[in-house]
């Protein structure tokens, strides 16, 4: 058995906005080769013809303005560098393209290949080489944030590929539902930042069913005291606004937001957590962002069983249907827990529907309808069940770690 | 292990009067479709098509997300309500089968 398991109450999920692997921790091949980062050997050709290679001259702010087009045709046009045709193979050539549409402004469209250095993002990179870093986890979907955060959520979109309101159709529930109406009962909540940032899950989640909510403030308090659910998903504040205690700033990384905000509210999450010593042991937090947002990776989304939906050829707007078989374009994911050996880098293939199938998997909550795409995703959490197997448990140290990093915040 | 110092983003970052972002003009396009299954009384007098800024998109959607909470409180309020009610129907009944009883 594995005491990291068999002690664990709590799973927190920190999900950020619009950065891609390469982008965020693709400077983290040099330090450990095992990371699928960054190389001299990729690059894009700018609309002259010229090679593009990734550098690591990323910035907080100021960078990508305009915001990169990440709907499914942009996404569709950076994977497969426009090529339409039934033979097409995924080459991630068609990042610079597709950013230069936007300005037809060939220096601005380099930038879309810009990666951030270790140094300027000491909480994600110093959490990724300490804890377990995914080599290739993907969004769900090569398309926008709210058809990806509907992975998280339910475990499908709906066949959904854009940013419109949908509707849940039956029998698929979210992972809120399963929890709270679970035998035992289970406990569950989102934490968006405040009324002000609010949620992106509004048509469905909050406009039926406001109690599953609270704010990061409670958040915190609840860290405090002990009093997390079995399952939080936190959502990062959307938007820069005032409050009576003061400016709040937006810390969801979305370009052109501010980054190092976004760095101090992982850090965040990550010390209240770890602060409360009864806590600690007892919860594993999944940091990892929606989608790439139109910036550069290297990695080819690899192919997937298809969903229950199909989207058609005029909501993809690439005259394609989309049966929902290919994941999206990878993102940085790290899982941490005192219970996962230092500098653990994971290779198995994982997407957004990955968080419903654990969760469920986890608290064993029963054999419920769920989505062909969730059904095939992986899990990041094995059950605490006999037989366990060893090389699947990330969580798998005999002692819990007492070398873990803190940070200022 | 040393502390790692997390630095603080520039001041100059906060920009309430930055161009809407796809993002945000999406989640305030799904408020307005949750908004209009409010009631009337909820509604907030916004008009979202002339939303440009974050600052702006902001407002609407924490006037619309507390309307939302509000709605369901005052209608869990109302059923409490209509419970204690019904109650205090089945008191007097009683107290008459009791005052019955006494003569």
């Amino acid at each position: 058995m594995s005491k990291g398991l068999e002690g664990l109450k709590h799973i927190v999920v920190l999900m950020m906005e619009n950065r891609s692997f390469d982008h965020m921790l693709g400077s983290l091949k040099a330090v450990d080769g095992r990371i699928d980062g960054i190389t001299d050997q990729m690059d894009n050709l700018d609309n002259t013809g010229a090679s593009v290679k990734p550098q690591l001259l990323a910035d907080f702010q100021g960078q990508l303005d305009p915001d990169p087009n990440h709907h499914f045709q942009a996404v569709d046009v950076q994977i497969f560098n426009g090529d339409t045709s039934a033979s097409r193979q995924p080459n991630m050539k068609g990042f610079v393209k597709s950013y230069y549409n936007l300005r037809r402004d060939t220096a601005h469209s380099q930038k879309i290949m810009y990666c951030f250095k270790q140094k300027d993002l000491p909480v994600l990179t110093t959490l990724a080489l300490e804890y377990a870093v995914f080599n290739r986890w993907f969004s769900s979907i090569p398309g926008p944030t709210i058809c990806n955060r509907a992975f998280a959520h339910y475990g499908t979109s709906f066949g959904r590929v854009d940013m419109n309101p949908f509707d849940i159709i039956e029998p698929f529930k979210s992972i809120y539902s399963r929890l709270i109406e679970a035998t035992p009962k289970r406990t569950a909540k989102v934490y968006y930042y405040d009324t002000t940032s609010s949620t992106m899950e509004v048509v469905n989640l909050l406009q039926n069913q406001p109690e599953l909510f609270g704010t990061y403030k409670q958040f915190l308090q609840d860290c405090d005291k002990g009093s997390l659910p079995d399952y939080s998903f936190v959502e990062p504040n959307f938007n820069d606004h005032e409050t009576d205690e003061g400016e709040e700033l937006a810390s969801d990384q979305h370009p052109d937001h501010d980054v190092q905000a976004g760095e101090r509210l992982i850090a965040e999450v990550y010390m209240r957590i770890k602060r409360n010593p009864n806590l600690w042991p007892s919860t594993a937090l999944l940091v990892l962002y929606d989608e790439h947002g139109g910036i550069f990776d290297h990695v080819p989304p690899p192919p997937c069983s298809p969903d229950h939906f199909t989207a058609p050829a005029n909501a993809t707007g690439t005259g394609m249907e989309f049966k929902f078989d290919r994941l999206g374009v990878r993102v940085p994911a790290v899982l941490v827990s005192p219970w996962i050996p230092k500098n653990t880098v994971v290779d198995r293939v994982f997407d957004h529907a990955s968080i419903p199938a654990t969760v469920t998997k986890f608290f064993q909550l029963g054999d419920l309808p769920r989505s062909p795409r969730e059904l095939n995703a992986d899990v990041f959490i094995e059950p605490n069940v006999t037989p366990l197997d060893p090389q699947r448990n990330l969580l798998s140290l005999d002692a819990m770690r007492s070398d873990c990093p803190e940070f200022g915040v | 292990m040393a502390i790692i110092p997390v630095p603080k983003p520039s001041r100059k970052s906060m920009d309430p009067g930055r161009d809407v972002n796809c993002l945000l003009r999406a989640q305030v396009e799904h408020l307005q479709h949750a908004e209009r299954r409010l009631p009337l009384r909820y509604r907030s007098s916004i008009y979202i098509h002339a939303i440009r800024t974050e600052g702006e998109a902001a407002q609407y959607i924490r006037e619309v997300t507390e309307a939302i909470h509000k709605a369901h409180a005052d209608a869990i309020g109302e059923r409490k309500k209509r419970a204690r009610a019904a109650k205090g129907l089945v008191r007097p009944k009683a107290k008459v089968k009791k005052s019955g009883r006494g003569k």
